[in-house]
Order: structure tokens, then sequence, then C-alpha cells
């Protein structure tokens, strides 16, 4: 027993060896599960071709062209990055309860910001291959080329995953206070955000009692600003300062919400629904 | 009792679920390399104790300090010194056993970890579970590969909850086997709850008896044992539930 190697403990490397090890984990986890390729590959197909084919049919009813498929294709890519981070982040927290790993979790020395990145850190591997299909898709079946959005795009992306994560710490801190009954908002709640931030439209083609509500979510700014670069106007750096300070605002405020979650369910124990 | 310096030292916890007090006002102390068994009957609050004194649950009122780092402030400091392992916790699916134990080895700050994770397989005699998927083991191969997943990064403080719950007596045996060969190698400080008394005394120097969330008794096992006019800790342990079921 003597003879064999003595594990040498880091210290100053540990953070990003936590993270890594998370982001490690999650990388199995969809290696072998099949199902989870679900929302990695085949909802975004099934929405590019979808959401593309309704585009072509409008296009030619209305006779405005290539114009309408642009918008819609344009609109569910983009809102494909917010779904994937926002997913990928609450989905992978839920795999820790499903898999009741939360207290073996709880118990190391990985901090619960190292857990998130290590998350995140995955979820945008994830992402890069999910967007990589769906503008493929639509290149190849409806011949929409996203990068006619230019570096534009970059800016959008960045604040689109702020705004994806934000909505997944907010997942996470219901599923810490109300439990797995809060899991469906995973999906749900960026559901509930999709007709209300016009990703398709302006926010003028809402009911006007809901205008109001679409207007102080940072992704409607966002997606008016990329259809304003896709009709060739440029990039309007208004709108796009309003999604970016909204987003931020939002990110804090997740921040904020699921640290008190966090403390609420150290407080009251509710380490038993998952043991 | 131990001389060398305490690894954990806990006071005046207290915890109140709604209208249950689960714990009120416990004071613990282990010391480095002691062997220390938290007793007590169903609901006199020995796992509240354990996640308190793990950080995954904040006590009412009350410090605890690992290795002189305060929790909660330093809890990610004091968890790279402890070690915990559960006979309820599976493994979680999708991984094998030895993924599991890098992932873990890592997290617990393993830069490299097979070295431990084959050290810590072979010490309970499980080698050969490295390529089986988490979800294929028995009750028994999972509580083993637990204690494996608590050992790898050769804690100060191993706390272990019903280890041995469910076990067939050989598996318990080579639990308890490996666990007082890491003690005796390592120096490790042991915190075990347990309802198997018998074990209790084969395994550890010094037992603390709780019920309804306070200490009731702390000494060597025959000393306890005395101290209630019993013959062993079995004797205690009924003597305690009676009591608490006719509170």
């Amino acid at each position: 027993m003597s003879t064999t190697p003595v594990p040498v403990t880091t210290t100053t490397a540990s953070p990003w060896l936590r993270i890594r090890a998370v982001a490690r984990r999650h990388a199995y986890v969809l290696q072998r599960a099949p199902q989870r390729w679900f929302d990695v590959v085949v909802w975004p197909v099934v929405d590019a071709v979808l959401f593309g084919a309704i585009g072509v049919y409008f296009s030619r009813q209305s006779g405005v062209g290539d114009r309408g498929v642009g918008f819609l294709l344009a609109g569910i890519l983009l809102f494909h990055v917010v779904f994937q981070a926002e997913v990928s982040l609450a989905t992978g927290f839920m795999e820790e309860t499903w898999s009741r790993n939360l207290l073996n979790l709880l118990v190391t020395p990985l901090r619960e910001v190292e857990y998130v990145a290590g998350v995140v850190l995955f979820g945008l591997a994830k992402l890069a291959f999910s967007i990589t299909v769906v503008s493929t898709v639509a290149f190849g079946l409806f011949a929409f080329n996203v990068s006619d959005i230019g570096l534009a795009l970059i800016p959008i992306i960045a604040i689109l995953l702020v705004v994806g994560w934000a909505v997944g710490l907010i997942v996470i801190g219901l599923i810490l206070r109300v439990g797995q009954g809060a899991e469906i908002l995973a999906w749900g709640l960026l559901a509930m955000l999709m007709p209300l931030s016009g990703i398709f439209y302006p926010v003028s083609a809402l009911p006007g009692i809901l205008q109001p509500i679409g207007k102080v979510l940072p992704l409607t700014h966002l997606f008016d600003a990329a259809r304003s670069v896709l009709d060739g106007d440029g990039l309007p750096w208004d709108e796009l300062g309003i999604a970016a300070a909204g987003s931020v605002v939002l990110a804090i405020a997740a921040a904020w919400f699921v640290v008190r979650m966090l403390a609420t369910f150290r407080s009251r124990g509710y380490i038993s629904r998952h043991m | 009792m131990s001389s060398a310096p305490d690894v954990l030292r806990a006071r005046g916890l207290v915890k109140k679920y709604k209208r249950i007090q689960a714990v009120d006002g416990l004071d613990l102390t282990v010391g480095a390399g002691e062997r220390v068994a938290l007793l007590g009957p169903n609901g006199a609050g020995k796992t509240t104790t354990l996640l308190m004194l793990l950080g995954v649950v904040s006590p009412d009122a009350g410090s605890v300090e690992i290795k002189g780092h305060h929790l909660p402030r330093h809890r990610s400091e004091a968890a790279a010194h402890v070690g915990f392992a559960a006979g309820y916790l599976p493994l979680p699916e999708r991984l094998r056993v030895g993924e599991f134990l890098r992932l873990f080895g890592q997290l617990y700050g393993l830069s490299d970890p097979k070295p431990a994770v084959e050290l810590g397989l072979n010490r309970f005699g499980v080698a050969h579970l490295a390529d089986a998927m988490g979800n294929e083991l028995s009750s028994g191969q999972r509580t083993l590969i637990g204690i494996v997943k608590a050992t790898m990064h050769r804690p100060s403080l191993l706390v272990l909850d019903e280890p041995t719950a469910s076990l067939d007596p050989d598996v318990a045996l080579r639990v308890r086997t490996g666990l007082n060969r890491l003690c005796a190698d390592e120096g490790t400080a042991l915190l075990v709850t347990s309802h198997n008394m018998i074990e209790v005394e084969r395994m550890c120097e010094r037992v603390v008896f709780i019920s309804s969330g306070r200490v009731v008794a702390d000494g060597r096992p025959a000393e306890v044992a005395a101290r209630f006019g019993r013959d062993d800790l079995e004797g205690v342990f009924l003597h305690l539930a009676e009591e608490r079921e006719g509170a």
C-alpha cells in the first residue's frame, strides 16, 4: 500500500480543474443519453424546416420575395441561441436532481459559480454544434445565409447568451425553491417570452395590451436590431444598447435571485427532497 | 478521548424545521484520527447534524469549524478536508465507475486522480468495477464505490451516514476492514452514524448519543453503556428509543 503513488492535491489550479470536471460530466451525459440530442439537433432542425417553409409559403402568397423567409429563419436561429443557452444551464442542473447527485456535489469543494461555469462551458459547445446544424439546414434548404447579418451577429449573440443564462439561473432558483415541479419552466419560460419578444415580427404586431410587456424585454430590442440589419438599414445601436442594458439588469437580478434561493434551500433543508 | 487537535468543532448547533426542533444546542468535536459514532433513534437529529457539519444545511444558530475553516464562509476550503458517503446515495446515471471517481477526484482538487482511484478501488476490493456503469451496481457495491469517492483525496475527516445499512454481512465486513485500514494508514478521523451497535463497537473508540437533537451521552462505548446501566450500546439505544416513544 505504501508503494502506491500518493495523490497530489492542487490548490491554485483547482477552480479550473473543477469547472472542467463539471463540463466533462455533462459531456458524458450527452454522449449516453440519446434523448438529449432532441434539444441540440432535432428541435432546431424541425424549427428551421417549419419556419422556413412557412416563410416561403407566405412570401409567395404576399409577393414580398425572400425577405419574409429571411426574417423567420433569422428569428428562429437567433431564438435557438437564447434557447440553447438557457436549456443547457437549466437541464444541466436538473440532471443533478434527476440522478440524485446534488448532495454528492454540495459536499465537495465545488463552488456554485464554478458549477455554473462548467455547465455553461459545455453548453457553449452544444450551442455551437446546434447553431451550425440550423445554419446548414437554413442555407441548404432555403438559401438563407446567416452570415448576411455580418459582424452585427457578434454583439447580438453575446446579448442572447447573457439573456439565456439569466433565464436559466432563474429556473435553477425556482427548482431550488419549489422542487421538481418547476422543471417545466426550463422549456416553458422562454416559450412564454417567445411571442412577447417579437422574434418573427415587430412588437407593434402584438395586441395593444401586450405591447408594453414586449417593449421592456431585452430580446424584443435585439430581434428588432437583427431585422434592421437584414433590411440593410445597418445596426441600430440604440436598440442594441437598450438590449444590452436590459440583459445586464436581468443577469444581475437572476444572480441575486438564485443566490437567495440557494440560501433558502440551505436554510430550510430542501436537500432532503433530493436524497 | 483523543488529545490530538480537533479536525471538527461544532458549537451550539440549532436547527428547527417549522414545528420540529431537529437539533437543539448540539456541541461536537472530533480529534485528528479519532473514530466517533453519532448515534440515536430515528428522528434524533443525526442526519440534520451531519448535513450542517458538511455545510449543506445552514444552522439557525451555532458554528462549525473544520480544520480551522469556518462554515459557511470557507465551505469550499473546509470541504477539501472532508469526505462524505451515505448508504442511500446512488451513483449518477450514465457514468462508469472509473469516470465517476475521476470526476470527483478532480472536484476534490486532484490534478491526476488516476492513482488515487486505483488505490481506493484496491483498498476496498472493487477494482473489477472500474468499467461498470453506475446503475449496474448492487447496493453493496454502490456503497463501496461511494466510500472510495469519499476517501480518494485523503480527507482529514471522513463522514459516513449509515454506510452499511442494508448490506450483507460479508460486504459490511469489507467496508469495516477497508475503513479500519484507511484510518490506520492515513490517520483519517471518522464520524459515522449507524443503527448497527455491534459494528459501532468494533469501529469506533468514542460514541455520541443524541436524542431530540441534544447530546445525551459522550464517551467510550463501555463507559456510555455503564452510565445508562446497560450491558452494551444496543441497550442504551433501546432505552433512548423507548424514552423517545414515551415522550
